[in-house]
């Protein structure tokens, strides 16, 4: 450096000296370089932007969700989002608000122009909406139209390809794609569903049901078939497996398309399966046969059916009472109500409540689409109630609840859960409680297949070579406010195949049926419920994988 | 000293270049990535809507009418034959499985 600097060497310090000073200088320089380039390098690297956008875009709110797609057991698809756009309309961009409503008006009928002109013609709103979810080929029309202010966004909306096949399971989502009802609720509790950012499309694994499609739409075509034969003015019916409790169809006629919510609230178009509670009759002999069975009894004990049953006002009797006492295989064959009376008089009121509690069927059965019905039970039980209990009258329990029971009651008698979701494989059914025991449960495999197989048992209609149906029929009178209509059945039957190891058990019901030629005349449960459940069974039997036994 | 400076303001300016090609390159592969994403995003929207289509398309309430047409008709126990059976009809089993 220079002369005069070298001179005031001695004095200075060595940390203060020029060349120390331009050194420190120079090192503070490169050092903030190295934090600008570590910083650039940071930045660059990190995609700081990127996330900085999502973070702007999480907090615009959105209503909608984004749902995983809902298949069936063999993957077919039930329901599933796709992006449609929807029509909006900004006010202060609209220039003849009366205009705009009325061309719109032509390409939506149903659309409330009043309502809109007010909403167009009101400048003082930037955001309108005008109609949610069109067709491509829609916006392509109102796009044609070349009004400005009219604006389009993509949004999710739940589209179900099957249309009505499993509406009632299914359920339905509102506007905003939110589970309401049926399955599409259940996924929201359980939080399969996302909130949808951009109208992006749920990533997530789809939920796979048990039902089986085809075995769906076979049974809804049996119980439509059954209709227009017989005349009746609903149907219902399900298939379950009775080992894993899996619901493998589950039909209920008049239908609901998940698409329009006013049939989902239409009370004549509940499901008549799980939301709705029914007297189911004579199919309850089932339990009361068991309870019989459990206390002790053969099917070849005696039950005293030679006098009609009396209690207080009333007088039980039966439709064709045989004069003489029955064994009680006979009263289950001959569904004798005298018969079920006596076996539930002899086991005794607090052992019938406890069967009834123990099977489920005293309180509300949850599943996955419903939290289930109470039952309507007799507000006090004596010995009037417990007559009836004992073949079905009295009590009104969801067919679904009833299904489960008897499902126990006939796989070897452990409790069964109906569930609409598929089982994994895999994992091999947990065996449920213990309902009833084994000699129970074949003895009422044994005599539901005897009710079939007796050329005068009343499910002779039901059997289907090779499928060794059992199964018992049921012909409720429907109530009314104050009484019974005579005329008025629900027509059932409860079938279980093959009897001598049961895989599955169907049920199905005739709400009304009328006498026909092929019918004789009659509206018994043995000359239409049961014909319809051998046509079930021939069809789905296949379906379901069940071999035949073939001689 | 003055060597080290230069040095130093040269390597400050060589990585300041190096810095902002590779800020540009990275802003540019971000932009190929967002638009490959919507692509992408698209192509899932359409397949979903495809996807939809054929699921109608094949709902078996339209899929039984044709089928019957053709002639066919729901399996039941009189298409069946025992094992023991099938040599005998002349059926072979190779194509018949699932």
């Amino acid at each position: 450096m220079s002369a005069a600097a070298r001179v005031t060497e001695p004095v200075i310090t060595a940390a203060a000296s020029p060349r120390s000073r331009s050194r420190v200088l120079a090192f503070g320089v490169t050092l903030m370089f190295v934090a600008v380039a570590g910083q650039l390098i940071n930045l660059a690297l990190r995609h700081e932007g990127a996330s900085t956008i999502r973070v702007s875009m999480m907090s615009t709110p959105s209503g909608t969700l984004a749902r995983p797609d809902i298949v069936d057991r063999n993957g077919r698809l039930l329901a599933t989002d796709v992006q449609m756009p929807s029509l909006y309309a900004d006010p202060l961009m609209i220039q003849d608000a009366d205009e705009a409503a009325e061309q719109l008006a032509t390409l939506f009928p149903g659309l409330n122009v009043r309502e809109l002109r007010r909403n167009l013609a009101d400048r003082t709103r930037r955001f309108v909406w005008v109609r949610r979810g069109l067709s491509p080929g829609m916006a392509q029309r109102v796009h044609n139209l070349g009004i400005p202010g009219l604006l389009f966004v993509d949004e999710i909306r739940r589209t179900y390809p099957a249309g009505r096949l499993g509406g009632h399971i299914l359920g339905r989502v509102d506007i905003d794609n939110r589970g309401v009802a049926g399955v599409e609720r259940y996924i929201d509790e359980i939080g399969a569903s996302e909130a949808a950012f951009g109208a992006r499309l749920s990533a997530r694994a789809p939920v796979r049901l048990s039902l089986d499609v085809a075995v769906m739409h076979a049974l809804d075509e049996e119980l439509a078939g059954a209709m227009t034969r017989y005349e009746a003015a609903g149907a219902a019916g399900l298939v379950l497996d009775v080992r894993t409790g899996e619901v493998v169809a589950s039909v209920s006629r008049p239908g609901v398309d998940p698409a329009i919510a006013e049939e989902a609230l239409d009370p004549a178009r509940i499901d008549k399966v799980v939301a709705g509670t029914y007297e189911l009759g004579s199919i309850v002999k089932l339990v009361t046969v068991a309870l019989a069975l459990e206390g002790g009894k053969s099917l070849e004990s005696m039950v005293d059916t030679t006098q009609p049953l009396k209690a207080g006002r009333f007088t039980i009797e039966d439709l064709h009472p045989l004069g003489r006492p029955m064994t009680v295989g006979e009263v289950f064959v001959h569904s004798s109500n005298v018969g079920a009376g006596q076996l539930a008089l002899s086991a005794g009121l607090e052992a019938q409540k406890a069967f009834f509690q123990k099977l489920g069927l005293w309180g509300p059965m949850r599943t996955e689409v419903s939290p289930g019905t109470e039952p309507q039970k007799p507000a006090q039980i004596g010995r009037i109630e417990q007559i009836t209990l004992a073949f079905g009258h009295g009590m009104a329990v969801t067919p679904i609840q009833f299904a489960a029971a008897a499902a126990a009651l006939v796989n070897g008698g452990t409790a069964v859960a109906p569930t609409f979701l598929a089982r994994d494989a895999a994992v091999p059914p947990a065996k449920g409680r213990r309902l009833v025991s084994p000699r129970t449960s074949a003895l009422l495999r044994d005599i539901m297949r005897r009710n079939v197989t007796d050329p005068v048992g009343t499910g002779r209609r039901a059997d289907v070579a090779g499928f060794e149906v059992g199964g018992k029929t049921g012909t409720a009178e429907m109530a009314v406010s104050g009484g019974y209509r005579k005329k008025a059945v629900l027509a059932s039957f409860l079938a279980t195949f093959p009897a001598s190891n049961p895989s599955f058990l169907t049920l199905v019901m005739l709400f009304e049926p009328k006498g026909q030629d092929v019918t004789a005349g009659e509206i018994t449960a043995g000359r239409n419920a049961a014909p319809t459940t051998a046509r079930l069974i021939e069809r789905v039997a296949p379906l379901l994988g069940v071999p035949a036994k073939l001689l | 000293m003055r060597i080290v400076n230069i040095a130093a303001l040269l390597l400050a300016l060589a990585s300041a270049f190096l810095l902002y090609g590779l800020n540009y390159d990275t802003r540019m592969i971000e932009s190929r990535l967002q638009s490959r994403e919507r692509e992408a995003e698209r192509a899932r929207a359409d397949i979903a809507v495809l996807r939809a289509e054929r699921a109608h398309l094949a709902r078996p309430e339209r899929i039984e009418p044709l089928a019957r047409g053709l002639g066919l008709e729901p399996l039941a126990a009189r298409h069946l034959i025992p094992g023991a059976g099938v040599a005998a009809h002349g059926i072979t089993t190779s194509s018949t499985g699932q």
